[in-house]
């Protein structure tokens, strides 16, 4: 084994696909973090794991921890010596204390004066003693989702353990783990290779795992994987339905990347696309294969094996899936008997939630909500599809395919809504009603599907808020995050000029005398609550906190139209002319915080900066909305940095708090209205202005 | 290698005698209506508290909710599990299983075996564990679980439970469409002949005459005796009638008469009586003082 070489290898029982992952990721980096606290780096790091074992190989590892040096601090000079240059006690106790001669001892020169030191050599530890102390710790403390004990109470841990390989430069790494003492053997296939085998190296490890047909490198045995997949996927003149996370649960259920190539009877073909993927993914970890976007009548999975010599596996796995699609036609045939609105019955009995109501009594408030949002955009006739959507939209919940296979709620709906020939807006508007689910998924792809998806949402978001029931840390059963954050992104991508205070309002009053908090309670909550979400969303974008902060602050009632006003800001501010503005801002901000409102009155203004002030800010107002109604906010922004200089120049020429009530009130007036003006895309005093930049900036003028 | 076992009784003798010969209790079906082989005595009270215990039987367990009237080739009101307990649970207990299909004739050679991930869950029992679905060729066949939790309480030592699918291994190793056409006997009288009248008769029961007061009076009923026995220190009565309780609970349900809210109520009041039997088997156990921890249960070879 190369020097500076650690071999780490944990063989338990088969540890949970999910977890691999994330706990082979752990475990590198506390490793690599561990040693690099001790000043041992490595050169290289590699990782792999199979179902069976998680492992690690560090690679230019130094033989041993450098050696340091402490200083240590004894008694004051004055204290050691006596006057006659002697040693005191306290001098050679504190030399015998460190081992040493008062010879040996130094003087240290320190801001209380000269004091006796002690240079106290440390010796790095040997690498393989450091490694006996943090493997087993490391190791131990893994995280896991889920833990478990086994025999006499063994663990915590994942799984039962079963060897551990812990080499450093071909030496075992003197340690254990929960009773397993480290060693140098493993062993492979449980039933194919099950005898154990000494390893040497890292090299030596790898060899005889490929031997056994092992692939322990998770990125190699995926491309290895995809790559048979593939291969078998042009033998059937096909290519595979892409789905990365099902390619990735397959490399990890497998230590010997074998692929099994299936058929299914092509009667099953009538079965719609989604439910055909659907129960092959869900059921068999399994991928169809499509040409020319119409699927094959055959499947590809994983097997842990290279081959299938009697072909058993190949025929389990069709018996497996036929019964399985069998189940599915039953359930699409039995489904097909009623039509989507002859479901509504069904709808009574089905629980929403306990204290809100069935579904049936949602349904009825989301298509009232879907009404209130097609109002709100000012639709009329274009009303009709969505209310029609709404009516139809959880009736699926009913079917025995949802029911089956729950992911396929919307779609599923969809479908049916398809084939009983319903338009094409509707039936899209149910198939998509659950989008986005995930930040990669698209928004709903109509208009219509994007109301629906709205009003449902904010009906279970006012709903849930109305019981009390807010999110907290990270306990977020119901999902309310993720509806929110939906609600936002669909506004945002749609471009709906839609008030959620309005649509949540209206929300309030559908649920009658259901809920147990005030509607003027659910509305305080939740709107922080969506504020948070648009936060999220738009900082992902890469737009400054303070930018999203002071456009939020002058109203989120149009998330569209915020987000113009941020995207705005983030670009003016790039000039170097924007700071006057913010600090110009703050200024006035400052002087009429405490002062009541007041009037304006033109016949007051007595010094020529403060006229010339109010002709500015009079075009300025002109300005802005000119800017606005054409909704560029940046010209608006670039206006008001224009406008900075006049405004500073009546800051140095004129006295805002003159003595004279009138003058001082009539000067606090024009500042108000100048605030409003200045304010009335963002609220400027939000941005935070840097320290650095604010000295850089050759100004009299004082920030408060 | 022997011949690949593909009837019915083959599987349960296969599997019984295996499962004898590595030392355990050859046990009979608990003669109760039982949902699971967990829910056997012999399982839910043994695997508490520090004695050793290892046991394997079939235990017939009902799923009324499951029922289809004979007419589904995959479901069944009632089906066959072959129950095995090992407490503690042997290190090489996986290498013990992977004997025991073996020794049902199943050439691990060219098959493809898996264990997925799949933890286990009784709520009114008020017990968990970790474990897997064990799968052969893409067909689950055993339920690999380390028992948690049971009654409540955390266990120590560990057992580990394996519960064959007795119908689902026959079928899959003979390649049948169909429950019903599996051998029951090789060769002779199938499943069909054996249990479809059953499966018929009894779907009608639980779906169409199960008399919805008289289950709830007697839900009632064996509650208030199990708390008496529980009472009276008599633990092994007092959570037979839990059992039934619970089986009470189960036809009620399948005939749709539970609500939600109810259901929640009623689970945990079979979930309370098993917490109540589970403390009063440990301590009925320790008055006795563990006999079988010097005894020693015969361990596997």
């Amino acid at each position: 084994m190369p020097d500076g070489e650690l071999l780490l290898e944990v063989r338990c029982e088969e540890i949970p696909a999910r977890m691999l992952e994330p706990a082979i990721r752990q475990l590198a980096s506390r490793l690599f973090e561990d040693l690099l606290a001790c000043k041992l780096s490595p050169a290289e790091v590699q990782t792999g794991f199979t179902p069976r074992r998680l492992m690690v190989l560090l690679k230019g590892l130094p033989e041993r921890e450098p050696d340091r040096s402490e200083t240590k601090m004894g008694p004051p000079v004055a204290a050691a010596f006596d006057k006659a240059g002697e040693p005191t006690a306290a001098a050679s106790g504190f030399a015998k204390k460190c081992g040493l001669e008062v010879e040996d001892l130094e003087r240290v020169e320190t801001e209380k004066g000269e004091y006796v030191a002690a240079e106290h050599k440390i010796e790095g530890r040997p690498t393989i003693e450091v490694l006996s102390q943090i493997v087993p710790r490391i190791l131990g403390d893994l995280d896991w989702a889920k833990t478990m004990r086994w025999g006499s109470g063994d663990g915590p841990w994942v799984r039962p353990v079963h060897s551990l390989v812990a080499l450093f430069g071909g030496e075992v790494v003197p340690c254990e783990l929960f009773g397993v003492a480290a060693g140098n053997t493993t062993s492979g296939h449980p039933v194919l290779s099950p005898q154990e085998f000494e390893v040497k190296s890292g090299a030596d490890y790898r060899r005889k795992m490929a031997r056994r047909g092992i692939e322990v490198r998770f990125e190699a045995r995926k491309k290895k994987l995809l790559e048979k997949m593939s291969e078998a996927a042009d033998g059937l003149g096909g290519e595979l339905v892409k789905d990365a996370a099902l390619l990735d649960k397959l490399a990890s259920i497998c230590g010997i990347p074998g692929v099994i190539v299936g058929r299914f009877d092509a009667t099953f073909l009538t079965l719609p696309r989604e439910v055909l993927i659907t129960s092959l993914r869900d059921h068999q970890s399994a991928f169809t294969l499509e040409s020319d976007g119409k699927l094959l009548s055959c499947f590809l999975t994983v097997m842990d094996r290279p081959d299938d010599p009697a072909g058993r596996v190949q025929a389990g796995n069709e018996w497996v899936v036929e019964a399985r699609l069998a189940d599915a036609k039953f359930f699409y045939e039995e489904d097909k008997k009623s039509s989507l609105a002859d479901r509504r019955v069904g709808l009574d009995q089905l629980i929403f939630h306990a204290r809100l109501g069935s579904y049936a009594d949602k349904t009825a408030r989301i298509t009232e909500l879907s009404e209130v949002l097609c109002q709100a955009l000012g639709w009329d006739k274009e009303q009709e599809p969505v209310i029609q959507a709404a009516k139809l939209l959880k009736l699926d919940l009913t079917t025995e395919m949802v029911k089956e296979f729950t992911s396929l709620q919307g779609v599923m709906g969809g479908i049916y809504a398809r084939e009983e020939g319903l338009t094409e807006p509707v039936w899209q508007a149910i198939y998509d009603q659950y989008l986005p689910a995930s930040t990669d998924d698209p928004i709903p792809r109509s208009p219509e599907g994007q109301l629906t998806a709205i009003a449902d949402r904010v009906d279970t978001l006012v709903g849930i808020f109305g019981l009390g029931l807010i999110p907290t840390g990270s306990r977020d059963p119901f999902g309310l995050r993720r509806a929110a954050q939906a609600v936002v992104r669909i506004l945002l991508e749609g471009k709906l000029p839609i008030d959620l205070d309005l649509v949540a309002a209206q929300a309030v009053l559908l649920y009658g005398d259901r809920l147990k908090k005030s509607g003027e309670e659910i509305l305080t909550s939740l709107r922080p609550f969506f504020h948070d979400r648009v936060r999220y969303l738009l900082g992902l974008e890469g737009y400054d906190y303070d930018s999203i902060e002071a456009a939020l602050a002058v109203g989120s009632s149009n998330l569209p139209d915020l987000r113009l006003r941020v995207d705005a800001l983030h670009r003016a501010r790039q000039e170097s002319d924007f700071l006057a503005v913010v600090l110009a801002a703050k200024r006035i901000a400052n002087i009429i915080k405490e002062a009541p409102e007041q009037t304006f009155r033109e016949d007051l203004l007595k010094e020529e900066a403060e006229k010339k002030l109010y002709q500015a800010s009079h075009q300025l107002r002109t300005e802005i909305e000119g800017a606005e109604a054409a909704g560029d906010y940046e010209l608006g922004f670039r206006k008001i940095a224009e406008f900075a200089d006049v405004l500073d120049e009546f800051f140095v020429k004129v006295l805002v708090m003159d003595e004279n009530r009138d003058l001082r009130f009539n000067r606090i007036a024009l500042l108000q209205s100048i605030h409003r003006t200045i304010s009335r895309a963002a609220r400027l005093t939000e941005i935070v202005v840097d320290k650095a930049e604010l000295r850089g900036r050759n100004t009299e003028m004082q920030v408060d | 290698m022997s011949k690949e076992m593909k009837s019915f009784q083959e599987l349960i003798l296969g599997l019984s005698e295996f499962w004898a010969e590595q030392g355990c209790v050859l046990q009979q079906p608990y003669d109760l209506e039982v949902g699971a082989g967990t829910m056997h005595p012999d399982t839910f009270l043994r695997s508490l508290g520090p004695e050793p215990w290892n046991v394997a039987y079939v235990q017939p367990s009902r799923r009324p909710a499951d029922a289809r009237y004979g007419e589904n080739p995959f479901r069944l009101g009632k089906h066959y599990q072959f129950q095995v307990i090992l407490k503690p649970a042997p290190k090489d207990v996986q290498r013990l299983y992977i004997n025991s299909l073996e020794a049902l004739g199943i050439d691990l050679k060219v098959h493809d075996l898996r264990f997925e991930e799949d933890n286990w869950e009784a709520p009114t029992l008020g017990a968990w564990g970790v474990g897997w679905q064990v799968m052969l060729d893409g067909m689950e066949i055993t339920q690999f679980t380390y028992f948690q939790q049971a009654g409540g309480m955390d266990l120590e030592p560990i057992s580990v439970e394996l519960t064959y699918g007795l119908e689902r291994i026959t079928m899959f190793l003979s390649l049948s469409r169909s429950v019903y056409d599996i051998d029951w006997v090789p060769g002779g009288v199938d499943y069909g002949q054996v249990r479809h009248q059953d499966e018929l008769e009894f779907s009608r029961y639980y779906f169409e005459l199960a008399d919805v007061d008289f289950l709830k009076t007697q839900f009632d009923g064996f509650e208030r005796e199990s708390q008496k026995c529980l009472e009276a220190g008599v633990v092994l009565p007092a959570y037979e009638f839990a059992l039934k309780c619970s089986h009470a609970f189960n036809v009620l349900d399948s005939r749709g008469a539970v609500s939600v809210t109810e259901r929640v109520e009623l689970i945990k009041r079979v979930r309370n009586l098993a917490v109540g039997c589970a403390e009063a088997f440990v301590e009925s156990r320790e008055q006795l003082g563990f006999p079988l921890l010097e005894q020693g249960a015969p361990r596997h070879a």
